[in-house]
């Protein structure tokens, strides 16, 4: 076989084809630069980035915002949102290096956390209704078109989806610290249905637009975690919102994964009747709860991209090299996976060069004789 | 109803996660006369415990946990009034410190442990999210626990766990409680490497494992 471009390399795994070998890219807001990064870009590794294919502007809202603490080490910052129903505001926390690096990411890679919440009881609830009922969102390719110039046959620039409404709400609006979400679903479940209803309305016209985006690969940011989403919720609130989602993107033969880096276990049939193509960022234990074995025999119609646990890359290399291997055993032949070599951490660079070395030489099919020629030439 | 039937009434509001009806319930029990202490003890403890058995076994999950936590808090409101000084201290309780450590904004894991941990027995002290290893140890010098519990769940915070034992050393206070480490990015490794006590590998298993610290505490070991 013809040896393949890194974004053919993902591509064709994530259509469920034999790729050439095992794909294994880097995420840009986890990627260092340098002479290391350069080193495993060249002996295979390929880049992903993410960029949204649309703009939200909320009519009748008045969005400020006033900084609470502010030095180069830690800033606090209040936003307020002012509407004709009510005004609503969270603080957000920021570390040293936010703005600066890559996304919102500290430089100790850590998104900014919100340490008051928007919606603290039930008459804050409208409020974000209002917000909803009257958001317009729009398309914007550039973001899109720029990245995949950029980055060519180096790796794939996907489509980044917001969180739906239920994740929406639990995440970023009322969320979970202290169980607050669940108290709140269990007290106001009108006020929470009313506002996911309005949530779900108003991202209507998100999955068209992404529909006519240049991207080939879209990521719904759902970040699902079963001891967060149970099933009766997953049933309930997501399942809808992804048909509509891979309804519309796969009419055009786009794939769509779902950023699920926690617990599967207790969704794993739920997971399988979804129409997604891709499984994100799944953490094998003892991160997550499924292997990759596990994951490839229980969703046979899905591609696993697997995230490399944080965990192991705190014990260092020779841990970073042992678990890569005992995670190429698990994949059977090797196909349906892609590798991630971080969804959640920056890397350093000896783990990062240790797990290129592991994974440049894993061609497919893969076979126990080649993992062991893998694991020999590292002795 | 006979007082048997109040506190069957009380255990059912919570496993039934009955927050409409907790209320008229547990007034229900005071009214009629069942002793505060016995409806608390006897009717929404082991309505709690059968949720966390449940929570074990992976029929419920956080929400329920959560939501059943809740029904007892309003229950509580009710009877509180009712307990007669003296009677709630029967038995002196462990003490048990809980923490999701500084720079750390997730408590889930954390939250289930107190939950479970009062549940059984103990007299948790929840100090919150991102807490600074000085203010663990002020706390551990103040209220004299027998455990100390970190949860972190970025692999960029877990660090912040062996400053805190680390202080503890400084303080002179380590060898006076057990120190157990959590959180989705934390290994035995990681904890023997830190001096942790004991590597929770679920809210579960560590609470556990604190029961049976304070079994050996009682037995004098």
């Amino acid at each position: 076989m013809a040896e393949m471009t890194r974004r053919e390399r993902i591509l064709t795994a994530s259509r469920r084809q034999m790729a050439d070998r095992v794909p294994f890219f880097h995420n840009w807001r986890h990627c260092q630069q340098g002479t290391v990064e350069r080193d495993c870009r060249n002996r295979g590794m390929g880049l992903s980035w993410e960029r949204p294919s649309y703009t939200f502007t909320w009519h009748g809202v008045e969005v400020t915002e006033t900084y609470e603490t502010y030095t180069t080490a830690v800033q606090t910052l209040r936003r307020t949102f002012k509407t004709p129903v009510g005004t609503i505001s969270l603080v957000e926390k920021r570390g040293a290096g936010t703005g600066q690096w890559h996304h919102m990411r500290s430089w100790q890679d850590v998104t900014p956390w919100q340490t008051e919440r928007a919606i603290k009881g039930p008459e804050d609830y409208k409020v974000l209704k209002y917000m909803y009922d009257n958001l317009e969102v729009e398309p914007d390719y550039f973001p899109l078109e720029q990245a995949k110039d950029w980055i060519g046959d180096d790796g794939m620039v996907w489509d980044w989806l917001p969180h739906a409404g239920l994740q929406l709400l639990m995440i970023d609006w009322v969320g979970s610290e202290g169980g607050r979400f669940f108290v709140h679903h269990a007290r106001y479940p009108d006020l929470v249905d009313e506002t996911f209803q309005s949530i779900s309305r108003a991202y209507e016209p998100l999955w068209e637009i992404a529909a006519g985006s240049p991207a080939d690969f879209f990521l719904l940011a759902d970040n699902i975690d079963a001891v967060l989403v149970n099933p009766k919720l997953f049933k309930r609130y997501f399942m809808p919102e992804w048909e509509k989602c891979c309804t519309a993107l796969h009419a055009g033969g786009k794939l769509v994964g779902v950023h699920m880096d926690g617990r599967l276990k207790a969704l794993t049939g739920l997971i399988a009747e979804t129409s997604i193509d891709v499984v994100e960022a799944l953490h094998v234990p003892q991160m997550g709860d499924l292997s990759l074995g596990e994951a490839l025999a229980a969703w046979p119609d899905k591609v696993i991209w697997t995230g490399f646990p944080g965990s192991v890359y705190a014990l260092g290399p020779e841990a970073t090299k042992q678990q890569a291997l005992a995670m190429l055993r698990d994949m059977g032949t090797g196909e349906r996976v892609c590798f991630e070599m971080s969804t959640e951490n920056l890397v350093s660079n000896e783990n990062l060069a240790m797990l290129t070395s592991v994974l440049e030489h894993a061609t497919l099919p893969l076979t126990p004789e080649k993992i062991d020629a893998i694991e020999r030439s590292l002795r | 109803m006979t007082q048997e039937e109040h506190l069957q009434a009380l255990r059912d509001a919570i496993t039934a996660m009955d927050l409409d009806g907790i209320a008229a319930v547990a007034q229900a029990a005071m009214d009629a006369g069942v002793d505060a202490q016995k409806a608390i003890t006897e009717g929404m403890v082991p309505g709690m415990v059968e949720v966390g058995e449940k929570f074990e076994e992976g029929e419920y999950f956080l929400s329920e946990l959560v939501v059943a936590g809740e029904v007892m808090k309003d229950g509580m409101k009710v009877i509180e009034p009712y307990l007669t000084a003296g009677k709630g201290e029967a038995e002196a309780k462990a003490r048990a410190i809980m923490a999701t450590v500084e720079g750390d904004y997730h408590d889930i894991g954390k939250n289930i442990v107190v939950t479970l941990l009062g549940v059984q027995g103990f007299d948790v002290i929840d100090m919150g999210m991102d807490v600074p290893a000085s203010r663990i140890v002020e706390e551990v010098r103040a209220q004299r626990p027998l455990v100390v519990g970190l949860s972190a769940l970025l692999s960029t915070t877990m660090a912040r766990m062996g400053d805190v034992i680390e202080a503890l050393k400084q303080a002179g206070l380590r060898d006076s409680v057990k120190v157990i480490v959590g959180g989705t990015p934390v290994t035995p490794a990681f904890a023997d490497s830190i001096g942790a006590d004991h590597c929770a590998v679920n809210a579960i298993e560590g609470v556990h494992v604190c029961r049976e610290w304070l079994k050996q505490a009682k037995e004098g070991k």
